[in-house]
């Protein structure tokens, strides 16, 4: 009998009780065994397996898997390994089966890897995994499954540092630890091998500093690594863990938008990068983590020497000044230093910088209130103005791009602007939108009667139906003479744009030499006037005889008169005193003489049509008029091109002459201004829609031509001021309204929506030592209105307040007549002093000469503007003050008659049960009231404002009452409706109040803002509980108040120590006040105090 | 100590002043024809219109005139003129006169408009809004037709004598509400308006005030329509003509053009550096250098 045979009926008893299977493996097991080992091995073999199985509950599913799997293991193990393989896993069964059986079933697959020594670790870090619970049990049972995949990618060691982090993870979550182990077999095999080591060791700093972000960092990291230089990664991941190790749960963001933006960066610039992103973190690892997300902006901006003179002044910030969060907020760009630099070394000039001097420059030219805007705007806007970076005006904007890189020098760039900007201020002042029917022009008669007749002899004859509706516009109406608009609306722009050149260059000495700088810049980037079709030639060599080059011209010689006869006439219009009348009857008569040319593009074969150079005679033409003729004798023998305009030159931008008068017509009707052509129908809207070329429709829509159109008019009319044309038809009936127009105040005020002004604040960064510029918006607004009730009510119950509040008031007054004594000469003789003189003079004693008084007007000349705090935390309950107000403290409203008293009493507790706890915001507004008496009884000029908002870019101002208004029953309504709303920025809304007392005249300008002493908004500080950087800029503010000569005060409604501006504002006015009672008291001391010269 | 004096200084009394040469004054409307007429019927004329547009010019161009036209008194008496620079401090015996103490005794001294009133002088009271009301009030009587002084420290009531005539430069610009004219005095006078002239007449001014080519001072005018653009901007009432002749001097001194509007337009106008600079710009868009 063989050992195997033995041993099989030795155990069969012990396994009998187990699954049908485990007999069979064992037999199976057993019979290779034998013929692998001695026998006093097999059977110790089959003794460990047989414990095993009887080891725990399920543990014969482990001691199954020991059976099978151990032939196969011999070799490997031998005899001894296969012993301690056994003991290993019989400890693992301790634990769970389920565990042991995957360790003994992976183990054949793990050995392809490691070496027999290695079981001893490997197991002891799936043993590790295992807390007891069900869900580590199950986690371990994964590791083994999963392990064996891992050691192909990464070695033993790695594995146990994974097993770390999926073990750091299931103290806060056993499915984040779960999707890790299992996500890792896939990562780390599709990672290349040398950046395994380095994913690994971010990955456990990023466990360490934020757990939850571990699963984003499985999922996004190997993407985002992907697109940086390969061999950058592993120094990228170490700044990475480096800067979380420092920063903490910011790490893992920080590292992803770091290499996002690497990722755009060229890949051959990834080292330099990071590299100088490694010297900034030595000092700052924050700052280099911003420096690495900047760099793709900044790098859009400077050239590489700029950008390297940039990026050494962070450095300095951080090694030299020793301030790393200056350096972040550098880096961030979000420091007005950051954004100084940049404007210095950058040759590009942006348009924000110069916005509002461009402004006010356009509006010294051109007298009119033009603003500037970026031309974005105005696409945005809908009204058929498609390009973003063109300049252009819609006749009282001027629109410029955003920014302009033409040249290498900054000055050229700006000088780019100033062209640009006097060649659109231009046309408002030499009146390019001027145009008028039927007027002659200064060298030129009027034709367009004539030619409008001839046209529609025309189009009779031709059968065209007639325009149906009549001209909108005088530009429109010249137009429509012509059976081309696209060629004449290009000549008519040619033409004007060379008159406005002319005008510029003459009128404007100093812009002269950059304008030309300009042509020169323009003339080298026109299209190929040879491969144009000949009537696009011909327009092409007017432009570039208008940009000042003749030499530049390419034309046949065979049609050199035409081209001769062209410039001459354009020569018209740069003629001293030409008006926008001329160039009308210039681009016509060059219309007759183009439209006389055949659009082909056809060289002859005998060369006689081949372009040549501007003659001596072209360059040297006189202003004349053509004298009209025939057209060139030309064969016709190719198919002539549909028409289209050659483009324009940059600097003279966009020039739509139709839709600047629609506008303007639309806008005077909407004014209520009488109008000759009496009011516009809305078919004559849609056909000069229609028609005009100055749209491009197909931009618009690809839908209904005329819905789109629709959609054009009502912006159109919105931009006009007008109401959209589907209300417009509500209001038909009731004609009365709709022609006076205007902002009369109709009943139906609450549906008009509010208007805001928004107006940038740079906020106060006390990290980085420095301002954050144009950081918050603040929306200006009149606060809502609602019934008087509040207000009077107010005054009812604290009648015996106001009374006295007033009266303390009254009592400051000024004195109107202050007397300053001692002069040598004045009004007024002082008796004393005289005696005084005299006796000092019969003395002989050098008497003093003076004698005299004088009586000087003191004239009270004090703004005092009311902030009040209207963020959500003022709509808190203030401390009850229980029993002090249940006696004498507020009778005002009992008679005194005895009889009454308990009466008076009884409801007087039935209010209280019913009256809502007082909040601070009441607290607030009834202290309003009470100012506002006050202050109407000295008669100071004073504003209310009330402030809220969410977020840096939209801090809530609500007006309620400004400085120069009449108080008012409107102001009493908004009053009442002070609700509590949103968050607290208070820097921005200080800062608003600042501008609008910097704005009243005034020698005494006091600032009291009256708030719960809690600054809080959504990022206003590094999360919602810091309170620090909010306090500090809230101090910031208050001391640029103080700056500018504003005394600034601060009353606390709470008295609960919830205060965090107190202990920041030693050295500015301060008061808690916590009920209203004590107001009256105080009010006036208080204000006499600040409002003392 | 002994006051130097430079040699060829000269001391005059102000009644006893007189122009010696004519004032060049370039007419704008017909405030020439109005203020000749106002003179003979003794109409008391108020000059309103912003500062530096020519008042005082005109003003001293109108005694001149009236002066050599011998129309009163004959050549030598002539049409002095007195004028007063008016001050919040100023009282009314800075106007009438006051007493001096000289050792033991006192001695009275004709204040400005006594010496006018006494002299039949021209009596200027320029920027007159900045005395105090109560001041002014003290010439109404002045203004009616009796043409009385009251010299209440003399117990006195001088009677003008003939050719005195009173004129009051008014600026409405800039004043607050407080420092308006009262309605009573307004009341007395006739009011002619100053503004700064169009552009081809400042240039003539410019031209001839400051010997610039016709140019440059074509380009100034320019420059001053331009600016005047500006106005809500800060800038009160905008570049005044005597800038422009300052500009127009440097000019012609050799400063460079740009340079000398610089100073005595862009930093004369306003503090505000935004505002400087969009000047700065207008300036370096008109002039080349
Ligand atoms: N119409 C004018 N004719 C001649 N010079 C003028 C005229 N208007 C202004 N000026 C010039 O402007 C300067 C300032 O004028 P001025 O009379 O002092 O102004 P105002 O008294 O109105 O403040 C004068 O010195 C003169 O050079
Ligand atoms: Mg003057």
């Amino acid at each position: 009998m063989s050992i195997a045979d033995d041993l099989t009926t030795r155990y069969a008893a012990d396994l009998r009780g187990f699954g049908a299977a485990l007999p069979d493996d064992f037999a199976t097991g057993v019979r290779a065994m034998a013929t692998l080992l001695p026998e006093t091995a097999v059977e110790a073999w089959a003794k460990a397996g047989v414990e095993l199985a009887n080891s725990s509950l399920r543990a014969w599913e482990a001691a199954a898997e020991y059976f099978r799997a151990s032939p196969a293991l011999v070799d490997r193990l031998g005899v001894e390994g296969i012993a301690r393989w056994v003991v290993l896993a019989t400890d693992l069964s301790s634990r769970s089966s389920l565990i042991a059986a995957q360790f003994l079933k992976s183990t054949p697959d793990a050995l392809a890897v490691l070496q027999p020594d290695d079981l001893d670790e490997w197991a002891q870090q799936g043993d590790r995994l295992c807390r007891g619970n069900w869900k580590s049990i199950a986690l371990s049972q994964l590791y083994f499954q999963v392990s064996p995949a891992l050691f192909q990618s990464l070695p033993l060691a790695s594995v146990s540092r994974l097993v770390d982090i999926v073990d750091q993870l299931t103290e806060r979550s056993y499915e984040v630890a779960t999707t890790a182990l299992e996500g890792a077999v896939q990562i780390f095999a599709g990672l290349p091998a040398v950046d395994r080591e380095p994913f690994l060791r971010f990955a456990r700093a990023v466990t360490r500093a934020s757990w939850a972000d571990t699963r984003l960092y499985f999922e996004r990291g190997p993407r985002l690594l992907d697109r940086i230089e390969s061999s950058q990664r592993t120094a990228f991941l170490d700044l990475a863990g480096r800067v979380t190790t420092e920063v903490g749960r910011q790490g893992f963001p920080l590292f992803s938008d770091a290499a996002e933006a690497l990722g755009g960066l060229p890949l051959e610039q990834h080292s330099a990068y990071i590299a100088f992103a490694a010297r900034i973190a030595a000092g700052s690892p924050t700052a280099a983590m911003e420096y690495l997300k900047s760099a793709a902006f900044v790098a859009t901006r400077l050239n590489p020497d700029q950008r390297s003179l940039w990026e050494r002044e962070g450095l300095e910030i951080v090694t030299v000044e020793r301030n790393p969060e200056g350096a972040e907020a550098y880096f961030r760009l979000e420091s007005t230093r950051a954004e100084e630099r940049m404007r210095a070394l950058s040759t590009r000039v942006e348009l924000a910088s110069i916005n509002s001097m461009l402004r006010m420059y356009a509006k010294a030219l051109s007298g009119e209130p033009v603003s500037v805007q970026s031309a974005e705007e105005l696409v945005d806007r809908g009204i058929g103005w498609v390009t973003e970076s063109t300049p252009t005006t819609e006749g009282s904007t001027i629109y410029l791009p955003p920014y302009v890189a033409t040249f290498e020098e900054q000055e050229a760039n700006f000088q780019v602007y100033k062209v640009f900007t006097t060649h659109q201020t231009g046309r408002m002042e030499f009146g390019s939108f001027d145009y008028a029917w039927d007027v002659p022009g200064t060298y030129v008669a009027a034709t367009g009667p004539r030619r409008e007749v001839a046209a529609t002899m025309r189009r009779e004859e031709r059968g065209i139906a007639a325009a149906k509706a009549e001209a909108v516009t005088a530009v429109q109406r010249l137009f429509n003479c012509f059976d081309d608009r696209a060629l004449i609306a290009g000549l008519f722009t040619v033409v004007e744009d060379t008159r406005i050149d002319a005008l510029v260059a003459r009128e404007y000495g100093g812009i002269r030499r950059w304008l030309r700088q300009l042509q020169e810049h323009e003339i080298v980037r026109r299209p190929k006037v040879e491969e144009m079709a000949l009537r696009q030639a011909f327009v092409e060599n007017l432009l570039r005889a208008s940009l000042g080059m003749p030499e530049a011209i390419r034309w046949p010689v065979m049609l050199r008169e035409y081209m001769t006869e062209g410039i001459a006439a354009l020569r018209m219009v740069e003629q001293r005193g030409a008006t926008v009348q001329d160039s009308a009857e210039v681009a016509g008569a060059l219309y007759d003489i183009a439209a006389s040319i055949p659009n082909v593009r056809a060289p002859m074969p005998d060369g006689k049509f081949d372009f040549e150079g501007a003659t001596q005679e072209m360059m040297d033409v006189l202003p004349s008029m053509p004298g009209g003729g025939d057209g060139p004798d030309m064969p016709s023998n190719s198919q002539e091109a549909a028409f289209e305009n050659p483009p324009q030159p940059d600097f003279r931008g966009d020039f739509k002459p139709e839709l600047v008068q629609l506008m303007a017509k639309l806008k005077l009707q909407q004014e209520g201004g009488v109008d000759p052509g009496g009011a516009l129908t809305k078919e004559q809207l849609m056909e000069l829609l229609q028609n005009s070329t100055e749209l491009s429709i197909a931009e618009l829509a690809d839908g209904d031509i005329d819905q789109s159109l629709g959609m054009f008019l009502d912006n159109l009319q919105k931009d006009a001021g007008m109401p959209a044309s589907d209300k417009k038809g509500e209001k038909k009936d009731g004609d009365s309204d709709a022609t006076d127009g205007g902002d009369g105040e109709g009943p139906d005020e609450g549906e008009m929506p509010v208007e805001i002004t928004w107006f940038y604040y740079d906020e106060w960064d006390f990290r980085a030592g420095d301002y954050r510029p144009r950081w918050t918006r603040v929306g200006e607004r009149f606060s809502a209105e609602g019934d008087r009730e509040f207000y009077e009510e107010t005054l009812r119950r604290h009648h015996g307040l106001v009374m006295e509040t007033r009266r303390q008031f009254e009592m400051m007054r000024p004195e109107s007549f202050k007397k300053i004594k001692r002069l040598e000469d004045g009004d007024e003789l002082d008796t004393d002093l005289a005696i005084e003189f005299h006796v000092d003079k019969k003395a002989g004693a050098g008497p003093t000469q003076r004698i005299y008084n004088r009586r000087n007007k003191i004239e009270r000349d004090v703004a005092v503007a009311f902030l009040l705090d209207m963020s959500a935390s003022t709509d808190e309950e203030i401390e009850k003050q229980k029993v002090k107000h249940s006696k004498d403290d507020d009778d005002d409203d009992f008679d005194g008659d005895p009889r009454r008293y308990f009466q008076w009493l009884a409801a007087r507790r039935a209010q209280a049960m019913i009256e809502p706890p007082k909040r601070i915001i009441d607290l607030e507004k009834e202290s309003t009231v009470l100012i506002v008496e006050a202050l109407e009884a000295i008669g100071d000029a004073y504003g209310i404002f009330g402030f809220s908002g969410y977020g840096r870019d939209n801090v809530e101002f609500h007006v309620i009452k400004n400085l120069d208004e009449q108080m008012s029953d409107r102001v009493q309504r908004r009053i009442s409706k002070i609700e509590p709303i949103r968050s607290t920025r208070m820097g921005p809304a200080i800062r608003h109040t600042i501008h609008k007392l910097e704005e009243y005249d005034a020698k005494v300008k006091i600032l009291i803002l009256v708030s719960d002493g809690r600054p809080q908004d959504h990022g206003y500080g590094r999360d919602r509980t810091e309170k620090e950087y909010a306090v500090h800029d809230t101090k910031q503010a208050l001391v640029e108040a103080k700056r500018l000569g504003i005394t600034p005060f601060l009353i606390t409604v709470d008295k609960e120590g919830h205060d965090y501006l107190k202990q920041m504002c030693d050295d500015i006015g301060y008061e808690v006040v916590d009920d209203i009672e004590s107001l009256p008291r105080r009010l006036p001391t208080l204000y006499r105090h600040l409002a003392a010269d | 100590m002994t006051n130097k004096i430079a040699p060829g200084f000269k001391q005059i009394a102000v009644e006893d002043f007189r122009l010696t040469e004519e004032p060049f004054y370039l007419p704008l409307r017909d405030e020439v024809e109005l203020f000749e007429t106002a003179y003979a019927d003794k109409v008391p004329v108020l000059l309103k219109g912003p500062t530096g547009a020519g008042k005082t010019r005109f003003v001293e161009y109108m005694s001149w005139r009236l002066h050599n036209r011998g129309g009163h008194g004959g050549h030598e008496e002539g049409v002095p003129l007195i004028t007063v620079a008016c001050h919040e401090d100023l009282t009314a015996s800075d106007l009438v006169g006051r007493y001096l103490l000289e050792g033991d005794e006192t001695r009275w001294i004709d204040g400005p408009v006594t010496r006018a009133v006494k002299n039949g002088a021209i009596c200027y009271l320029d920027e007159v809004v900045e005395a105090r009301k109560d001041t002014t009030v003290l010439i109404h009587p002045l203004t009616d037709y009796r043409r009385l002084l009251p010299v209440e420290k003399r117990g006195e009531l001088l009677e003008a004598a003939d050719g005195f005539l009173l004129v009051m430069s008014y600026n409405p610009g800039y004043q607050s509400a407080i420092k308006d004219l009262k309605h009573s005095t307004r009341q007395r006078f006739i009011a002619i308006e100053f503004d700064y002239p169009p552009r081809d007449q400042e240039a003539i001014i410019v031209q001839r005030e400051s010997h610039v080519d016709a140019a440059i001072a074509m380009e100034l005018a320019k420059l001053a329509e331009k600016v005047r653009n500006l106005k809500e901007h800060g800038l009160g009432e905008g570049v005044s003509t005597r800038l422009l002749v300052y500009a127009g001097k440097l000019i012609h001194g050799g400063i460079s053009p740009r340079r000398a509007c610089q100073v005595s337009i862009v930093w004369a106008l306003t503090d505000d550096r935004e505002v400087q600079r969009s000047i700065e710009e207008v300036v370096a868009s008109i002039f080349d250098d």
